[in-house]
C-alpha cells in the first residue's frame, strides 16, 4: 500500500515499469537514430535503451525475457548480487536463451542502488541492447532530492560491432584517427632534444602500441538516454529543485568525463554503492561504472550535460532546462591527451613477472634488483625514473590522507602513473574526481587481513589485437578458483596502454584506495595503464562466475577469465536461506 | 624546529581566545546574521532533539514561532562527523568553504576530530576552532546542546556544513508557524498526489 503510493509519485517522474516483483522484457530488433545515422540495433520492449526497471530492496523478482531475435541471447543484471544461475552469462551460468524462447529470471533484490542491466551474449550490447536499474533502498535515501533523472551514455558506432572488431584485428589502428605525425616528431625533437625523441619513439614501436591509443575505438556518435548531441535529451527541472542524476556508462569502449557548466555536482554513489558525497567539478567515468550525482541549479536557465570522450575524439551532450526546448552552450572538444612514456606499463624487455609489480615500496631487496637486472636499461633511460615512483597503490595505506586531499588541485592522482599523459584535470580548473576520494558511506564487510592475494597482469599485444590476463587468453585459461569464504586480494598489473575496466560478477570488488574500513565497494575497477591496483573480494557467493575486461572488443579478444567458488553454504542450506531454495527451483 | 612551534602554540592559544571573544571562526559567519541570536536556556520554551545520521537528520523540519528561544539537544547517531548550525543559505554557504579548509587540514577526518589541529593557528591570526554559538561539530557519539533565540521571519535552515553533506540534502527547514504552514519541501509537493492515489 504505502510502497504503491511512493512508486506512483516516482512514475510521475519517471517511466517506470516492473513496479510489483514481476516484469516482461521483449528482446527485439530495433531502428536506433543517433541524430547523425541510422542503424539497425537491438533493444527490450521495442526500444533501445531498453526501460528503466525499478525493484524494490527486499523483494523477490521475477522477469520474463522473451527472445524475439533469430540468434541466441541473455540478460546479465549488472552489480546485482544474486544466485549465479540467474547471472545470465552463456556458458557460465546457464545455456543462453534460444530465439522464440522465453526464460524467467528470478531472484531475491538484496540491495538499492543505480546499476543496469545488457546482454552477454555476442556484440549484442554495443547494438543497443541495455537499460537501466533503479532499486529503491528499504530504508529512507541518506540524502534528498527533488526529482531524478537516468543519464546513461552509450558510443554508437556507425559500423556493426562485428566489422569494427575485424576491422582492428586486421588494422588494430583502424579507428585511431589521431596517430602522431612527421610534424610532430619534429616538434618533439625540437622540445625534447632528438635522440630522446628518437628512443621514445623506438620505444613505443616495439611496444606494437601507438602513442595517441588513449581509445582504440574512434568515430563514434556519443548517445544520452538514446540521444545523440543534436538530438539533446533534456531533463526538466524547477530553479532550487535538487536533481540526482544517475549516471551509467553503457559504451562498449568510451570513457567519458562528464561536466556540467555553471553547476557543482555532488557524488553520492558510486557502482550502486553510497559514498561520503564529494563535491566536484567534473568526473571520469569508466565503461560500465555507474555514479550518482546531486545537483541544484538555482537560475531559470539551461545547463549543458557535456560527456567528453577521454580521447576527446567525441562527446555526449544533453541539457537540463527549466522547459523543454532551451539550450545552454556546448564546449568544444580538449586537446587530447598523450600517452608519455610512465604510462607504458608494458615495455618489451621488462618481464613484470620479475619486475615485483613495480613495487617500489620494496626495492631495496637485492633479491628483486637483481630482477631488475634483467631488464632492457637502453629502454629504461627513456623513462623518468623518479616517475615511477608513483605506481606503487600498496603504498598508499601509509599515505597521509590530508595531505592528499590537499595536493588535489594539480594533475596528480594516485590512480594513474605518475608523470602520466593521462591525468585528468577539470575544465575550470577545479576538482576532479579521483578513486581516492571514494570513500564508503557505510562499511559492508568488516575489514580483515586477506586469506591471500592474486596477481592478474592485463596484457595485450596491440598489433594483433589479442587481449588476454597473464599473457593466456579466455579459451586457453584456467578458471581461477577461489574458496568460499576466503577473502582475496587482487592485484592488477596494468602492461597495457589501455585503461582496462575490470568487472566481476556476482561478488563485490573492495577497491583499495587507502582507507581502510572506508574502502568503497564497486563492481568494475578501472585499472589505468602503468598502474598497479588492489582490490579485495569477500567470496561469498558459491557458484560460477565471469571476470573480464568491460571493453566489449577486449573482453571478446580474450581478457576474460571465469571464476569458480568453490564451497559454500549447501551443507547449512536448511538452516541459512531461502534464496538457495529458490536457486534449486529455478535452474 | 621545535621550538618554532611552541611560538606558534603559544600564539595560537591566546588569538583563539580573542576569535572566542568575537564569536566566530574566520569571520565565516559572524556577519549579517538574521537568523537570530545566542540564547539563554533558562528563556527557552522548548527542547528539541535533532538527531544525525549519516547524512540527514530527524526531524528535517521544525516549527518555531518568531523570537522563540529553543533549547536543541543534538545527538550524533552516525559514523561520520556532523555539524548542527543555524543560518540562512547564504551563511552555510559561506560556512562550507571554512569547513573544507578544516577537511583539507586534516581536522575533520571522517568519523574523527583533530582536535589538537583545531587550535592551531593558520599563519593568520585565525584558528579552526569551531566555536559559534549557532553550531555545534560532533563526532559520533556525540552530544551538545545549542541555545538560540530565533528572530523574525526568515530564510533559515539548520544545517550540516562538512564538505558534500548539505548537498547532498543534510539541512532542515526552520519554519515560523506564524506563516502559513505550506510546505518547501519535496514531500509537501507530493503530498497532493499522495491524497489522489
Amino acid at each position: 500500500m504505502k510502497r504503491t503510493l511512493i512508486a506512483g509519485a516516482l512514475g510521475l517522474l519517471l517511466p517506470a515499469i516492473g513496479l510489483a516483483g514481476e516484469c516482461n522484457l521483449t528482446v527485439d530488433r530495433v531502428e536506433i537514430d543517433t541524430g547523425e545515422f541510422v542503424k539497425e540495433g537491438i533493444g527490450y520492449n521495442g526500444e533501445s535503451p531498453g526501460p528503466v526497471l525499478r525493484f524494490k530492496e527486499g523483494e523477490e523478482v521475477s522477469i520474463n525475457v522473451t527472445n524475439n531475435l533469430d540468434e541466441m541471447t541473455s540478460i546479465h543484471w549488472h552489480g546485482i548480487i544474486l544466485p549465479f544461475q540467474q547471472d545470465g552469462v552463456p556458458g557460465i551460468s546457464f545455456p543462453g536463451i534460444k530465439p522464440g524462447e522465453t526464460f524467467t529470471y528470478k531472484f531475491p533484490i538484496t540491495q538499492s542502488g543505480t546499476y543496469w542491466f545488457h546482454s552477454h551474449s555476442g556484440f549484442q550490447e554495443p547494438e543497443g541492447a541495455f537499460g537501466s536499474i533503479i532499486i529503491e533502498p528499504k530504508d529512507r535515501e541518506p540524502f534528498r532530492y527533488d526529482r531524478e533523472y537516468v543519464v546513461q551514455l552509450a558510443d554508437k558506432h556507425p559500423h556493426s560491432s562485428e566489422r569494427v572488431m575485424r576491422n582492428l584485428k586486421v588494422t588494430p589502428d583502424y579507428y585511431n584517427r589521431d596517430q602522431q605525425t612527421v610534424g610532430e616528431f619534429f616538434s618533439d625533437a625540437s622540445e625534447n632534444g632528438f635522440l630522446s625523441t628518437v628512443k621514445d619513439r623506438l620505444a613505443w614501436g616495439d611496444m606494437r602500441m601507438m602513442k595517441a591509443d588513449v581509445e582504440d575505438l574512434q568515430g563514434f556518435t556519443g548517445l544520452i538516454n538514446g540521444k545523440g548531441p543534436k538530438q539533446n535529451w533534456t531533463g526538466i527541472f524547477e530553479p532550487g529543485e535538487r536533481i540526482r542524476l544517475r549516471f551509467i556508462n553503457s559504451s562498449a569502449m568510451t570513457y567519458f568525463d562528464i561536466r556540467i557548466p555553471g553547476l557543482n555536482m555532488t557524488v553520492v554513489q558510486a557502482d550502486g554503492n553510497n559514498v561520503q558525497p564529494v563535491n566536484v567539478d567534473e568526473f571520469r567515468i569508466g565503461v560500465a561504472e555507474t555514479y550518482d550525482v546531486i545537483v541544484r541549479p538555482k537560475d531559470d536557465q539551461a545547463y549543458t550535460i557535456f560527456a567528453e570522450s577521454m580521447g576527446r575524439s567525441g562527446y555526449a551532450r544533453a541539457t537540463l532546462a527549466t522547459q523543454e526546448g532551451m539550450e545552454a552552450p556546448v564546449p568544444g572538444l580538449r586537446e587530447p591527451a598523450r600517452l608519455t612514456m610512465a604510462d607504458m606499463g608494458g615495455m618489451p624487455g621488462m618481464d613484470h613477472g620479475d619486475m615485483p609489480g613495480m613495487d617500489h615500496g620494496d626495492m631495496d631487496s637485492t633479491n628483486e634488483m637483481a630482477g631488475m637486472s634483467g631488464m632492457d636499461h637502453s629502454q629504461m633511460k627513456g623513462m623518468d625514473q623518479p616517475q615511477m615512483k608513483g605506481m606503487d597503490h600498496s603504498k598508499m595505506a601509509d599515505m597521509d590522507h590530508s595531505s592528499m586531499a590537499m595536493s588535489d588541485g594539480g594533475a596528480s592522482d594516485p590512480f594513474y602513473a605518475q608523470g602520466s599523459g593521462l591525468v585528468p584535470e577539470a575544465a575550470n580548473g577545479g576538482k576532479f574526481l579521483s578513486y581516492a576520494d571514494l570513500k564508503a558511506q557505510k562499511p559492508l564487510y568488516d575489514e580483515r587481513e586477506p586469506t591471500r592475494e592474486i596477481e592478474l597482469r592485463l596484457t595485450g599485444n596491440m598489433e594483433r589485437y589479442t587481449w588476454s590476463i597473464n599473457g593466456v587468453k579466455y579459451e586457453d585459461a584456467d578458471a581461477i578458483r577461489l574458496k568460499y569464504g576466503e577473502r582475496v586480494r587482487f592485484k592488477f598489473v596494468n602492461e597495457t596502454m589501455m585503461t582496462h575496466p575490470m568487472h566481476l560478477h556476482g561478488m563485490w570488488s573492495i577497491l583499495d584506495v587507502g582507507a581502510g574500513q572506508w574502502n568503497p565497494i564497486k563492481h568494475t575497477v578501472s585499472v589505468q595503464p602503468g598502474t598497479t591496483v588492489y582490490m579485495e573480494t569477500e567470496v561469498d557467493a558459491p557458484g560460477q562466475w565471469a571476470f573480464h575486461c568491460h571493453l566489449t572488443y577486449h573482453m571478446a579478444a580474450g581478457m576474460f577469465r571465469k571464476v569458480i567458488v568453490e564451497g559454500g553454504p549447501e551443507s547449512t542450506q536448511a538452516t541459512s536461506s531461502e534464496q538457495s531454495v529458490d536457486v534449486g527451483g529455478d535452474a | 624546529m621545535t621550538l618554532s612551534k611552541f611560538v606558534v602554540a603559544a600564539l595560537a592559544m591566546s588569538i583563539s581566545a580573542v576569535a572566542l571573544g568575537a564569536g566566530a571562526h574566520g569571520g565565516g559567519h559572524g556577519h549579517g546574521a538574521k537568523s537570530g541570536e545566542p540564547g539563554k536556556a533558562s528563556d527557552a520554551s522548548r527542547s528539541i532533539t535533532v538527531e544525525m545520521y549519516d547524512n540527514y537528520y530527524e526531524p528535517e523540519k521544525i516549527e518555531v514561532a518568531p523570537g522563540e528561544t529553543v533549547r536543541f539537544v543534538v545527538e550524533n547517531k552516525g559514523n561520520l562527523v556532523h555539524e548542527f548550525n543555524i543560518g540562512t543559505p547564504d551563511m552555510h554557504e559561506a560556512h562550507q568553504e571554512e569547513m573544507m579548509m578544516m577537511v583539507e587540514h586534516g581536522i575533520i577526518q571522517g568519523g574523527k576530530l583533530n582536535h589538537d589541529m583545531m587550535e592551531m593557528d593558520m599563519g593568520n591570526g585565525q584558528t579552526m576552532k569551531h566555536d559559534d554559538p549557532n553550531s555545534v561539530l560532533l563526532e559520533p557519539g556525540e552530544s551538545k546542546e545549542v541555545v538560540w533565540t530565533f528572530s523574525d521571519k526568515g530564510n533559515i535552515e539548520f544545517a550540516c556544513n562538512v564538505p558534500g553533506h548539505y548537498q547532498a540534502g543534510m539541512y532542515g527547514d526552520v519554519n515560523f508557524n506564524s506563516e502559513d504552514a505550506s510546505v518547501r519541501s519535496l514531500a509537501g509537493e507530493l503530498k497532493p498526489s499522495k491524497k489522489i492515489q
